[in-house]
């Protein structure tokens, strides 16, 4: 990886994302996915980014992830520019069942990324006890994730990402694909971890309860090509109950100024 | 979406009667078949068709009449049967390891893919069989020649059923494995290849039956031992009885490894089964 700080890491964030555009393409056949993204991301946050389906949220994702480059602009993490996945960032995708590998147990599925990572194999199995004792599945080690429910595949895709102890977590539309009891669930469950753990949570939807619900912030992507519409601090208490906070004026505002904004793509309320 | 648990003893209990039940009924049907064959043949003149237990009797003493120190093979299953068993097995093993790697990269890079797709479809047209005397000419008549022509006859069938399943692994399933920096060769080790294995043992098992008749093809021609030259030679000395034990030792060891491999895949496939159950 290169090493190429253009501006000093002068402030808290963790990651920056500077003027990323990304074109699919050349020529007559060129779609432009993501337009002019600028945010930042600070340690210790919980961001969501919600826009509409076919927005680019995934592609904004990946950039982010560095498993694709944009067609202009740079992502800093740590003040570092991502040329590559960079250390310290776990992702958890929505397809589970294919994230997950089938041909291995449960427990070789948390454990499988930490090979790379110096470890000595006691550290690695209680890290892999750990973690998947905290996404509640402390008695499923030997099982295979086709064994499971969709919610619990997710869990143990969540205990792989906290098993290699990322600083930043990326999550792709995590839950949905899972009914709305195991979604309330899993989004209780990672505002808990993300507490314990203290990591930097990037949790793209397309949910907008979801996403003001989760969150410290919402950004607000316009529909393709993506760019930033809103950024939204959200000023909900902690602990965030999926009654009570979803019955919150200041919720129930949020929800339908996000709302607004991405029908409008962002004529209307611009910020 | 409903948990799949796992399933209960149960109808683990009732699969094992349906199995039996299956089992018994195969059984059923070839004693009945084998007993119709002999009941007939015994009953006729015909001379091109002996009984099958005369066959399997003389199987017995061709094959199995040696000293207990060579755990009872006779010198014809030495110098006959296990030099064919043995082309066999390693031009299956050739074949099948050089059609995994090349299947491999062609499913991996799509330059690769398309540089080779031409190249592969021609030679696999070629009737393999109508390269033996290429073979003969080129490398000469002994057991390497053979091997190699058996590995030329079976690679193809690994190979693009490898290419096939490695170019069909799911995106995120790549994903995965690069957004964990997972290093490269263990990405191929524990994703591609796992992901590729249903496939790849799709085409393991047609070249292992391949393998068998390219190495009986390969014994007919320039040949002085094997299951294939002594085919042929008692065919053209009239020794009907002797034609047909080696037909039946052909079907036999086919059979065997067969199972053999149904066994291996089996084990490897174990997670793939039963996902689909």
């Amino acid at each position: 990886m290169t090493n190429v700080p253009t501006r000093a890491p002068a402030d808290t964030a963790l990651l920056r994302v500077d003027a990323v555009s990304h074109v699919y393409g050349a020529d007559a056949r060129a779609h432009r996915a993501v337009s002019d993204l600028d945010f930042t991301v600070g340690s210790g946050e919980f961001v969501s980014l919600v826009g509409p389906s076919g927005a680019g949220k995934t592609t904004v994702l990946r950039i982010l992830s560095g498993l694709l480059r944009p067609s202009s602009g740079a992502v800093y993490m740590q003040g570092q520019r991502v040329t590559g996945v960079p250390d310290g960032m776990a992702m958890v995708f929505q397809d589970y069942s294919r994230s997950l590998l089938p041909w291995l147990t449960v427990e070789k599925n948390v454990a499988f990324p930490l090979a790379g990572k110096k470890l000595s194999s006691k550290e690695r199995t209680s890290l892999v006890s750990e973690s998947l004792s905290a996404v509640g599945l402390g008695s499923a080690h030997q099982r295979f994730p086709w064994q499971l429910s969709g919610g619990m595949q997710q869990r143990v895709a969540i205990a792989r990402a906290l098993a290699y102890q990322p600083k930043l977590l990326l999550m792709d539309e995590p839950f949905a694909s899972l009914d709305a009891q195991s979604r309330s669930e899993l989004e209780d469950l990672l505002l808990r971890l993300r507490d314990q753990y203290d990591i930097t949570i990037v949790f793209v939807t397309h949910d907008i309860d979801e996403s003001v619900y989760l969150a410290d912030r919402v950004l607000v992507l316009s529909k393709s090509p993506a760019h930033l519409v809103a950024d939204l601090p959200v000023p909900l208490p902690k602990p965030r109950d999926q009654i009570s906070t979803k019955e919150a004026p200041e919720f129930v505002r949020l929800r339908g100024q996000v709302a607004r904004l991405i029908r409008s793509g962002g004529a209307e309320e611009s910020v | 979406m409903t948990a799949p648990l796992l399933r209960s003893p149960l109808a683990r209990g009732k699969d094992v009667v349906r199995l039996a039940g299956r089992a018994l009924l195969t059984v059923a049907l070839l004693a009945f078949l084998l007993i119709a064959w002999q009941v007939v043949t015994t009953r006729t003149t015909y001379p091109f068709f002996p009984p099958p237990w005369t066959v399997l009797q003389n199987m017995g003493t061709l094959l199995f009449s040696g000293p207990p120190s060579h755990l009872w093979l006779s010198d014809t299953a030495r110098s006959d049967a296990l030099p064919t068993l043995t082309r066999m097995v390693l031009g299956f093993l050739l074949g099948s390891t050089v059609g995994v790697v090349l299947g491999t990269v062609v499913g991996l890079f799509r330059t690769a893919s398309e540089l080779s797709t031409p190249v592969i479809e021609f030679l696999r047209s070629v009737p393999a069989a109508a390269t033996l005397p290429l073979f003969i000419i080129v490398l000469g008549a002994g057991s390497d020649m053979r091997v190699l022509f058996i590995a030329f006859g079976v690679v193809w069938f690994v190979l693009i059923n490898t290419a096939n399943g490695v170019s069909s692994i799911h995106e995120t399933q790549l994903m995965m494995g690069r957004s964990f920096r997972v290093a490269w060769w263990r990405q191929l080790i524990r994703i591609v290849l796992p992901a590729a294995s249903p496939q790849m043992f799709a085409g393991l098992r047609v070249a292992l039956s391949s393998s068998l008749i390219f190495a009986v093809v390969s014994e007919f021609q320039l040949a002085s031992n094997g299951a294939g030259y002594q085919l042929v030679n008692a065919q053209a000395r009239f020794q009907i009885l002797d034609m047909w034990t080696w037909i039946f030792f052909l079907a036999f060891v086919g059979l065997i490894l067969n199972l053999l491999l149904a066994l291996v895949e089996r084990w490897a496939l174990s997670w793939h089964r039963a996902q689909r159950v």
